[in-house]
């Protein structure tokens, strides 16, 4: 499971729903296996769309999970005149690095919420859960 | 049925992913897969120049062999470049299958990412911009409950299949989160068939929830009408 997936899941409980404590889910940085895969292409148009969309905060916190705190602690602005700038280019290839090329492919996290545990094995994150809960 | 299959039903121009899954845990590709597949090429150009300025997340929710999602990012539907894709399927035989189909048809440098779960319960609300569905949608007196365990390999396809009352049971629980998981400017797809009465549930999301609800293709599959119904939020 890719980085950025992280910005897109919270906890399947609907009584959490209410919360604001389902989002992003807590990862076990001890508990996660990382792997990087730096064969995928860098698209700069791609970042920069992704940049837009994303929850900076959630990042951050995410990160931290997994032990990387080098971000800046706000998201970065990018030239404003569409064409990117070196410095552009450089916080979007950190970004690529980050949130497309690093996965999690066996580990676990955890509703902040609820405390609520879901694992991640062999790249496909579980949060079904089970019936009792459902 | 294959690609030539589907050329031969409609004026199909794109082409139609290989897949070679196991059909004993995992939905085959038929007529409802292939209705998908022409509604989207049709839809292309719309889905297009409605998401042409940012990036489209897009969710296929029971992706089952992957054979839509793998067809959307083949051909940049929504968009080339600026799309990422989400499998969330019940089931991981599903999601095993959709990764490999993806692989074989060479789009693993296209952001895809494959998620167990019950349909959109664990996604952040207000973030899928496309989402589309091919529900379990046959009338049966219940919806299967989820095995036990992968081991009990069969019975997942009970659940690419049966739907429950009307074979609406699954597909009005969807229709229950469309509102909280769809993005502003959002658009779902989903396939019917006669029995499921779509019309009266698109004139019922009309009139008790606003939606915008649109018959955007259907095509007589054997003894099954098949429909696809656009969804999306009125724009005040
Ligand atoms: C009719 S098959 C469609 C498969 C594929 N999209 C296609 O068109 O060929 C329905 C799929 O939905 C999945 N499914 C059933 N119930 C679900 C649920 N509650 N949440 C997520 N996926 C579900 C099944 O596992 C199956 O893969
Ligand atoms: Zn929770």
């Amino acid at each position: 499971m890719k980085f950025l997936t992280t910005n897109f899941l919270k906890c399947s409980v609907k009584a959490c729903d209410g919360s604001n404590d389902n989002f992003p889910l807590q990862y076990d940085g001890e508990k996660c296996t990382l792997q990087q895969n730096n064969d995928i292409e860098f698209n700069a148009e791609f970042l920069t769309n992704i940049l837009d969309r994303v929850d900076w905060d959630a990042i951050l916190t995410v990160a931290a999970d997994l032990g990387n705190n080098s971000l800046p602690r706000e998201k970065p602005v990018l030239g404003t005149n569409g064409d990117l700038t070196e410095d552009d280019l450089a916080v979007l290839r950190d970004l690529h690095t980050l949130l497309i090329c690093t996965s999690i492919v066996e580990g676990q996290m955890q509703c902040k919420n609820c405390g609520h545990i879901y694992y991640i094995k062999n790249g496909i994150p579980n949060l079904l859960l089970p019936p009792h809960l459902a | 049925m294959d690609r030539v299959d589907r050329i031969e039903l409609g004026s199909s121009m794109l082409p139609t992913p290989y897949v070679n899954c196991d059909y004993e845990t995992v939905y085959e590709p038929c007529e409802d897969s292939f209705l998908l597949l022409d509604c989207l090429e049709d839809q292309q150009e719309y889905l297009g120049s409605r998401f042409q300025d940012a990036l489209s997340v897009v969710c296929e929710l029971g992706p089952g062999t992957g054979v839509v999602t793998t067809f959307m990012m083949q051909n940049g539907i929504p968009t080339s470049g600026k799309s990422v894709y989400f499998g969330v399927d019940i089931s991981p035989w599903a999601l095993e299958a959709t990764r490999d189909t993806v692989r074989r048809n060479k789009c693993d440098g296209i952001f895809m990412e494959t998620v167990q779960c019950d349909l959109t319960s664990c996604l952040k609300p207000g973030e899928v911009d496309l989402l589309v569905f091919n529900p379990p949608y046959v009338p049966a007196e219940n919806v299967p409950e989820i095995p036990d365990d992968a081991v009990d390999r069969s019975r997942w396809l009970d659940l690419a299949l049966l739907g429950g009352e009307n074979g609406m049971a699954v597909t009005e629980r969807l229709l229950q989160q469309l509102d909280t998981v769809l993005s502003r400017n959002g658009v779902a797809y989903i396939l019917f068939c006669a029995r499921n009465h779509p019309e009266e549930v698109a004139e019922r999301m009309r009139n008790e929830y606003g939606w915008e609800v649109e018959l955007v293709i259907h095509r007589k599959a054997g003894w099954e009408v098949l429909s696809v119904y656009r969804f999306s939020r009125k724009i005040m």
